[in-house]
């Protein structure tokens, strides 16, 4: 066997592969995001971006917009596209199902909740909590991880079925409560229905310095989880044969996933589709094994809602649409035209 | 379920921690709120009639707003304050209107910022308004990032006709002109109690009961808390709805039980046809055919601005309900 | 090579789920290294569920399973998917690995999360591929091969798993002709050579009988007979066991019984 074992085996030092999936996703991230600088209602051209890097704040209007609004726009997007991507695909792995999204285990529902009772007591206590709208999305959240967290228990098969069925009770019935609060505030009605549409324009640094650690920390974490969640797709008996505690696995990639989404969304809405359809975009480019397919959706879910969120505010402008509608209208053809090609 | 269970208090402790921090800011913020209250009652705004700069007004949202000079340059994010601007004669210098600002005429080829909410931040900056007017309601949200990106911005949501021309008086003082706007309300008002005096004189027993109704199937009608209410009383009618609070959604057999005599119905602006159209499809609602107000064709098709917006047109809602209901 | 006589023991072992009927009831056996014990019975009579109480996934409502005098109830699961591997009936993969990605997964109990795998994982990935034919299918989805293909990969990765107890739950059923005999030639003789304990479940009382060093004959959760293939395979057994009267003649070359229709 003097052959090189790389022709049949394929061993690649998957070490390497990750720092080269890092720089050039993160130098990628970077130029689209650069690019997508200058798109927006106020036309604003490279040479006008190159001018204030260089010579500081000539025009204060044009820098505003360009540092306070644009930048942080762009950067919450790449930072909630790798979140909804990275958790949706660790999801799908643990569930063992390809129609998994990071919504499907409640978090979502709980921190929707949160936030249309927050936005209801907006008019009770005043102006004051406008800014705290997140907390009460966060509270929300968490309340529905325990809830599931606890509801999965009951479930006597220790498999992917019993945490899938608590997820999805608690989200039908936060979603109800949802519905009964929108049915009741018809003042606060257009409030409620935007916040859960999805909506990247109320980026600012301050909210990104709170989310940035969590998600990059959650992120690493679940991609660490990699190889385990490769050996649970043969199936549950076979990872315990491999010697992989499956539930311990499970409850690990619910809670990480859960809280990294819950910081997200609380600040961001329900942006749909992305946590779908990216994973699943990375395993056509890239194959299933989670330790590229991974950091690869990542990557692909920055990049996709930072281009996404340019359409959502150039397509009408002024107007601009819910990005959640972009996701989908942009992301269903792509990721149809990628099965088509790869079916040739 | 062990309530001393590990995870049990891992997630109790979270959420009271997060709870605590909450209440603890609101707390905060209250306590300062009324020191500023304090501070500002003692410059008694709007009642001089010479404006220096810097000036300080209260807002709705309770947030001290300095206005550094006088503003050249407006913008408003809601179409009651466009409307006011213009009676005020400010129009000249509005850069900025939403996408549903439609009155006055002459507001129409001003430059739109788009949605009343999520306001547009890029566009209203690249604008370079000194000040904002600004809308609570489902505007509310987005005023701490106007605010956070330096903008001056003062919000209003006045919800009856004497908080309407408090407001009207805040804009001008605002503005740098309180002169016109106390004359603005001062005309306002005497327009306003002419009709009051003429229906004092109106006993209960002949005040016409009055439905609001849209042109939808499901039905939302305006009860207490409501500036439409407010009028329909001021114009001495009663509002079948005036026991429920503020926009709600009514079974029409409560409308068929209390057999108003008029029927109202707010729109947008229609011609004649349609009009008749809309009042056929009301008369023949299910189980309406008995109400006064069908039977002898009192159904009444109106603008809704006038009566939806706290603008100066109220006055000329309140008295075009005058007309309807006794004349 | 040290003929351990009781590398593996159950003593006592009864199962069933909660509040379910028995479906074990009082297993006792040993057996020795290196031999391939063959569990035969009619469906239902508890060979899966036998072979999931050996390798430890499921524990025995009473009684004990040691493997080399260590009670599995006391190892963690990691360490015992280093010395029991299982080749299982239903090979579906949710996602379209490569073949050779899956046999690769046969080294997870081996390899650190952080600090990821080494070239001898894959020389001896690759070894086990090479054992049991299945190098050509290396780079081909695992959802697009076939039943048999798939089952011979999965054979890979459990012999890449180094085990010292290989179980396999009935392995040969979706297999060709050739390649049942193949697979059985590879696991007796080869294999033997290296030590490995085998056990597996047949549904084919013929291919049991050839395979296997000794037979498990299992009636309804309990042992009915347990001893070489002359001794399992007689008129009597089967007639308790499966209520059937086929006839029993001699394999010509392997001196075991065989039964026909």
């Amino acid at each position: 066997m003097n052959k090189p074992l790389s022709s049949n085996t394929g061993y690649i030092n998957w070490r390497k592969k990750l720092i080269l999936i890092l720089i050039i996703g993160s130098l990628t991230t970077l130029g689209v995001g650069i690019i997508c600088l200058n798109f927006g209602v106020v036309s604003i051209n490279p040479k006008d971006i190159i001018s204030l890097l260089l010579n500081g704040t000539q025009d204060k209007t044009k820098s505003l917009i360009i540092w306070q609004l644009r930048a942080p726009r762009i950067v919450l997007g790449a930072l909630t596209g790798a979140a909804l991507s990275t958790v949706g695909g660790a999801f799908q792995g643990i569930l063992r199902n390809p129609l998994a999204d990071p919504y499907i285990l409640g978090v979502s529902a709980g921190a929707a909740l949160g936030a249309c009772i927050g936005i209801a007591l907006q008019y009770v206590t005043g102006y004051m909590l406008a800014s705290y709208l997140p907390v009460f999305a966060f509270i929300g959240a968490m309340l529905s991880l325990y809830l599931v967290y606890k509801s999965s228990k009951i479930s006597y098969s220790a498999n992917s079925t019993g945490l899938l069925l608590a997820g999805v009770a608690i989200t039908f019935l936060f979603s109800a409560l949802i519905t009964v609060l929108l049915a009741l505030s018809r003042r606060e009605l257009h409030s409620m229905v935007f916040w859960l549409m999805g909506d990247l324009s109320t980026a600012n640094w301050k909210k990104i310095s709170i989310i940035t650690l969590p998600v990059i920390i959650g992120s690493s974490m679940l991609f660490f989880s990699s190889l385990d969640l490769n050996a649970l797709s043969l199936g549950e008996e076979e990872a315990l044969h491999l010697g992989i505690n499956t539930s311990k696995l499970r409850i690990r990639i619910f809670i990480i996933g859960s809280i990294v989404i819950a910081t997200v969304v609380s600040f961001t809405g329900l942006i749909g589709f992305v946590g779908l359809i990216i994973p699943h975009i990375a395993r056509l480019l890239v194959g299933p094994d989670h330790r590229i397919m991974i950091p690869i959706a990542a990557f692909l879910g920055g990049i996709f809602l930072i281009l996404c969120d340019v359409l959502a505010r150039i397509l009408i402008a002024p107007t601009e649409i819910p990005i959640g509608a972009i996701t989908a209208i942009v992301g269903a053809p792509l990721f149809i035209y990628l099965l088509r090609r790869k079916n040739k | 379920m062990n309530i001393f269970k590990k995870s049990n208090l891992i997630f109790i402790s979270i959420f009271i921690i997060l709870s605590l921090f909450l209440l603890k800011n609101i707390y905060e913020k209250k306590e300062s709120m009324l020191q500023i209250q304090k501070q500002v009652d003692k410059h008694q705004v709007g009642t001089s009639n010479t404006t220096e700069y810097p000036l300080t007004v209260i807002d709705e949202t309770g947030t001290a707003v300095t206005v550094s000079k006088e503003p050249q340059r407006l913008i408003s994010t809601a179409p009651s304050n466009t409307e006011i601007l213009f009676a005020l004669g400010l129009g000249e210098k509005v850069v900025g209107i939403t996408n549903y600002c439609n009155f006055p005429e002459e507001s129409k080829n001003i430059e739109k910022i788009g949605e009343i909410s999520p306001l547009n931040y890029e566009k209203i900056i690249s604008l370079n308004p000194d000040l904002v007017l600004a809308y609570g309601g489902f505007q509310l949200k987005d005023i701490p990032r106007l605010r956070e990106l330096g903008i001056t911005a003062i919000v209003l949501e006045p919800l009856n006709l004497k908080d309407t021309f408090k407001s009207i008086k805040m804009i001008a003082t605002a503005c740098g002109i309180p002169d016109k706007g106390s004359l603005l309300v001062n005309n306002l008002t005497k327009k306003v109690d002419k009709i009051k005096s003429k229906v004092s004189s109106i006993p209960i027993s002949s005040q016409p009961k009055i439905f609001i109704g849209g042109t939808s199937e499901t039905i939302y009608t305006p009860g207490a808390g409501t500036l439409f209410n407010e009028l329909i009383s001021m114009a001495g009618g009663q509002n079948i709805a005036a026991g429920l609070s503020f926009w709600k959604k009514i079974n029409p057999e409560f409308v068929a039980k209390a057999e108003p005599d008029i029927i109202i119905i707010p729109i947008g602006v229609m011609n004649q046809e349609e009009e008749s159209k809309i009042k056929e499809i009301i008369s023949k609602r299910a189980g309406w055919s008995n109400i006064p107000a069908i039977k002898n064709h009192k159904i009444f098709i109106v603008n809704e601005d006038l009566f939806y917006r706290a603008v100066p047109r109220l006055v000329d809602g309140l008295e075009l309900l005058y007309k309807i209901f006794h004349e | 090579m040290a003929n351990h006589p009781h590398f593996l023991s159950l003593k006592g072992v009864c199962f069933s789920y909660a509040g379910d009927r028995e479906i074990l009831s009082d297993i006792n056996f040993s057996l020795p290294k290196a031999e391939l014990l063959g569990i035969i019975g009619p469906n239902g009579s508890g060979k899966t569920t036998l072979l999931n109480v050996i390798s430890g996934i499921l524990k025995p409502n009473k009684g004990e399973v040691f493997l080399e005098n260590q009670n599995l109830n006391h190892l963690s699961i990691e360490k015992i998917a280093k010395l029991i591997s299982v080749v299982p009936q239903n090979t579906w993969v949710t996602f379209n690995f490569k073949a050779k990605e899956v046999v690769f997964m046969g080294r997870m109990p081996y390899i650190s999360r952080i600090k990821g795998e080494s070239l001898k994982d894959y020389e001896i990935s690759r070894e086990a591929m090479i054992k049991t034919h299945s190098l050509s299918l290396s780079e081909n989805n695992i959802q697009e091969i076939s039943g048999g293909e798939r089952q011979r990969v999965f054979l890979a990765k459990a012999l890449a798993q180094s085990p010292q107890l290989l179980l396999l739950d009935e392995f040969t059923s979706h297999l060709d002709l050739n390649y049942k005999y193949e697979m059985l030639n590879l696991l007796k003789n080869t294999l033997k050579k290296e030590n490995l304990t085998i056990i597996s479940t047949f549904h084919d009382l013929n291919l049991a009988s050839i395979a296997s060093d000794c037979l498990l004959l299992l009636n309804n959760g309990k042992i009915e007979k347990m001893g070489t293939p002359k001794e399992v395979l007689n008129e009597e057994n089967l007639l308790k066991t499966y209520k059937a009267k086929p006839i029993l003649i001699n394999h010509p070359r392997f001196n075991v019984p065989q039964v026909i229709m």
